[in-house]
């Protein structure tokens, strides 16, 4: 699908999410989310960031819930920050999605010429982490075969050392290798610009009408986005906005197209593990 | 007609370097050649490769002296990007080149830099599918890629810009031999169909001498250009028909399995089984035979490995061959006990396989173990882990790697890392030893220390299982070759047996002298 579809599912998304602390929202906003990403994913190492951002939410959920005992510990309090902290993890899980669904060059290619360059930077940046987690196994793994454990703190610049010199070494052979490719010579050309299909203009528009029925939601004070912790209340749920959730998940229905389609067999063996 | 390149009083010191890497090298590479740059691992072939498009002194630093013009543009004046146009370059380590994800968006991303039509870029990007034959990988991450289909990927990117001087570095040394002779043919058609200058390094010459014409030979940082079988005789290097030649004192040595068969005039006996047959020790306080029964495994729904039956036993040198993505990796990390199978049972003695202990494992990127400051403090950091008493110098003199124990594991060069790879991983004293593609960068001398020290580890009873693609090693080493195909064996015996039934397999001595005969040794001892 086209980038430009996925970078406005990802925003409406987000909006939604950034809209309410409701629980059960929130919840729907997570279960869409995991929906597009299961449907919709580029087998491979995206699947492995997924991971990642899943794991961040977790935590982020955990560290703002545990954050209360700076304060006041009562239920109010707690109850504050537990649907603070399931917020920023929806935004993670969605922004975790977007990554899995998308090539993030497919992105920089949506930024006009003049921020081509910063864009492809921050897209390179952002690889570097799912880059970083496979050089720790693969590190990890190869001085276990010596029989050393870097596990134990003491050999920590036996898996450090590698991970960080290898990843210096190949920052300057990327670098090297974008030079000698001609990057930054100016005129630019675009290789098969992916066109708008019906599936993208769909996701588009329901994700736009999402937003805009919680935007409106908000703005008119029709239906309560932020239960009350104070006293404690049960939240509300409005089906309407329920339903405006579910078209979230309209990408998930489409179909991936064909020139995403994988050829061959599955991930290689000969160290691409 | 102008030279592609031109090397002018070319000198050149990395940064923090004693000596240079470059010295006082002239020559010119004439344009529509297929050029190849030979000489031992750390002569500085890298090096020169680089200094071919400005990628030395402009990403390297150091101090340069001298004059290198590329179709007339000084590298000086010219950075990499260029000369993008007329020089593409593919890295001995095409992984961390990769600039996209998906292999058909690195194919055009050059083309795109350089602001070509999009519609002559689509069928560019088309050609270069069919041209490497990676059209089934159109769709994938780079990531996911096998060794061997990565460096297709890497050299079809290089390529699809259109450039007409293209600079290799060791361009097969993750191949198997089938994949590598079609890019080889590849880049030989490139040559006489569309004139454009191929240069690279390599060390198989068996690979590529019969398709070159000219070469460039590197000693020391000095270079000497001239016809192939000129300077490979020079640096007394060469294919093993070369080797044959030199030990049974032919002149000129031949470069070719069919020069050789010429000059040799009779077909060879197949010799007797005797000296092909495996030297089993098992008195020994290291053996521990390695045996898999039922063994499958997986990387994630993709069956890596299936019905796996084996036995390895001390004394043994088993060659672990078969098609990139065949499995070798796998069946030694499923041995080594850090790939765990979901059938079946991996035992090395009596027990399962723990990582380390019962058995080492070299990984295929050496770089992922080298973190100490010395290549003796990396032996120690072993020694210490294992709890042994011993010194570094043993094991470095059994490599013969004595003279780089001061020496930055990170500063040399990539077939002298191997050796001190293996070097830390050996000094585990571990009965088993895996080495998972050790050949990348080493010249035919640092394979013959490989060699011998392998022999020596198989004589004191230890089992070694070395994942190769080079035949000639193979051919070499192993008393026993276990061939895989799909995840499957599909041929398990006696070195001179199975690659001698080979077509694809088989190494330069059997092709020129029949079946049974699998190195110049054994050959020249025949003739003679």
């Amino acid at each position: 699908m086209h980038p430009g579809a996925w970078l406005t599912w990802a925003t409406c998304a987000g909006v939604v999410t950034f809209t309410t602390t409701d629980p059960f929202y929130l919840m729907t906003v997570v279960a869409v989310a995991w929906f597009v990403y299961t449907t919709q994913h580029v087998p491979g190492p995206t699947a492995r960031s997924f991971r990642v951002f899943a794991i961040a939410a977790l935590a982020t959920l955990a560290v703002r819930t545990s954050l209360v005992v700076f304060g006041t510990v009562d239920a109010s309090n707690i109850a504050y920050a537990a649907l603070e902290g399931a917020r920023l993890a929806t935004l993670l899980i969605v922004f975790g999605t977007f990554n899995a669904v998308t090539d993030p060059y497919g992105v920089v290619r949506l930024a006009p010429r003049r921020f081509h360059e910063p864009a492809l930077a921050a897209a390179l940046a952002l690889s570097i982490a799912p880059r970083t987690v496979d050089a720790v196994g693969r590190v990890r793994e190869a001085q276990r075969l010596r029989g050393i454990h870097p596990s134990r703190w003491r050999s920590l610049p036996s898996l450090a050392m590698p991970v960080l010199e290898t990843g210096m070494e190949n920052a300057v052979t990327l670098a090297e290798s974008m030079d000698a490719r001609g990057h930054g010579q100016g005129t630019r050309t675009r290789y098969r610009p992916e066109r708008w299909s019906m599936g993208a203009i769909a996701t588009v528009a329901t994700g736009v009408a999402a937003a805009a029925m919680f935007e409106f939601a908000a703005w008119t004070g029709r239906a309560e986005l932020h239960p009350s912790t104070s006293p404690l209340s049960w939240p509300q749920v409005e089906p309407l906005l329920l339903a405006a959730i579910a078209l979230l998940a309209v990408p998930g229905f489409t179909r991936r197209p064909p020139r995403a389609s994988l050829g061959g067999r599955g991930p290689g063996d000969e160290g691409g593990r | 007609m102008m030279p592609a390149l031109r090397f002018r009083a070319v000198g050149f010191r990395y940064p923090d370097a004693a000596r240079e890497a470059l010295r006082d090298v002239t020559l010119d590479v004439d344009a529509g050649t297929f050029a190849l740059v030979v000489g031992p691992t750390g002569a500085g072939k890298s090096t020169f490769l680089r200094a071919a498009n400005g990628l030395v002194p402009h990403f390297s630093g150091g101090s340069f002296r001298g004059r290198v013009t590329v179709d007339g543009r000084d590298t000086l004046q010219f950075p990499p990007r260029a000369l993008a146009d007329v020089v593409a370059f593919v890295p001995q380590d095409p992984d961390a080149s990769f600039v996209l994800d998906r292999v058909e968006d690195e194919l055009a991303y050059g083309m795109e830099n350089l602001g070509v039509d999009p519609a002559h870029m689509r069928r560019r990007v088309e050609e270069m599918l069919d041209l490497l034959d990676i059209e089934r990988l159109r769709g994938r991450s780079v990531r996911s890629l096998s060794g061997g289909e990565r460096q297709r990927v890497a050299i079809a990117a290089a390529l699809a810009a259109g450039p007409w001087i293209l600079v290799l570095d060791e361009p097969t040394s993750q191949l198997d031999p089938q994949a590598a002779e079609h890019v080889v043919a590849a880049l030989q058609r490139l040559v006489h169909d569309q004139g454009i200058t191929v240069v690279l390094a390599e060390h198989r010459l068996e690979r590529v001498a019969g398709s070159v014409d000219h070469a460039i030979g590197l000693d020391g940082g000095r270079a000497e250009a001239g016809a192939p079988a000129t300077i490979i005789r020079r640096l007394a290097m060469g294919p093993p028909v070369a080797r044959l030649g030199r030990l049974a004192g032919w002149d000129p040595v031949p470069l070719t399995v069919r020069e050789a068969r010429r000059i040799a005039g009779a077909e060879l006996p197949t010799p007797n089984g005797a000296s092909a047959a495996p030297r089993l020790v098992t008195t020994s306080d290291r053996r521990a035979s390695i045996t898999m029964a039922g063994v499958e495994a997986r990387h994630g729904e993709l069956v890596a490995l299936h019905g796996i039956d084996l036995e390895v036993r001390p004394g043994e040198i088993v060659a672990v061959m078969g098609r990139n993505g065949a499995g070798k990796t796998t069946l030694l990390r499923t041995i080594a006990g850090v790939h765990e199978p979901v059938r079946g049972r991996v035992r090395v003695g009596d027990h399962p396989p723990e990582p380390g202990i019962d058995v080492g494992m070299c990984p295929q990127d050496p770089e992922s173990i080298l973190f100490a400051d010395t290549v003796a403090d990396e032996v120690r950091a072993t020694l210490r882990a294992r709890g042994l008493a011993t010194g570094p110098d043993p094991i470095l003199e059994a490599l013969a790697i004595e003279d780089l124990a001061d020496r930055h594991p990170r500063d040399l060069s990539a077939g002298q890392r191997v050796l001190v790879a293996v070097a830390a991983v050996a000094a585990g004293m571990t009965p088993g030893l895996l080495l998972d593609e050790p050949t990348r960068g080493l010249d035919p001398d640092a394979k013959e220390r490989l060699v011998h020290f392998l022999r020596g580890h198989a004589n004191d009873g230890g089992v070694a299982m070395v994942a190769t693609h080079d035949v000639e090693l193979a051919a070499a080493v192993a008393t026993r070759v276990v061939m895989l195909a799909g995840g499957e064996v599909v041929a398990d015996g006696a070195t001179a047996h199975v690659l001698g039934d080979s077509t694809v397999f088989a190494p330069q001595m059997t092709r020129a002298f029949g079946p049974g005969w699998l190195t110049p040794e054994q050959v020249a001892a025949a003739l003679a």
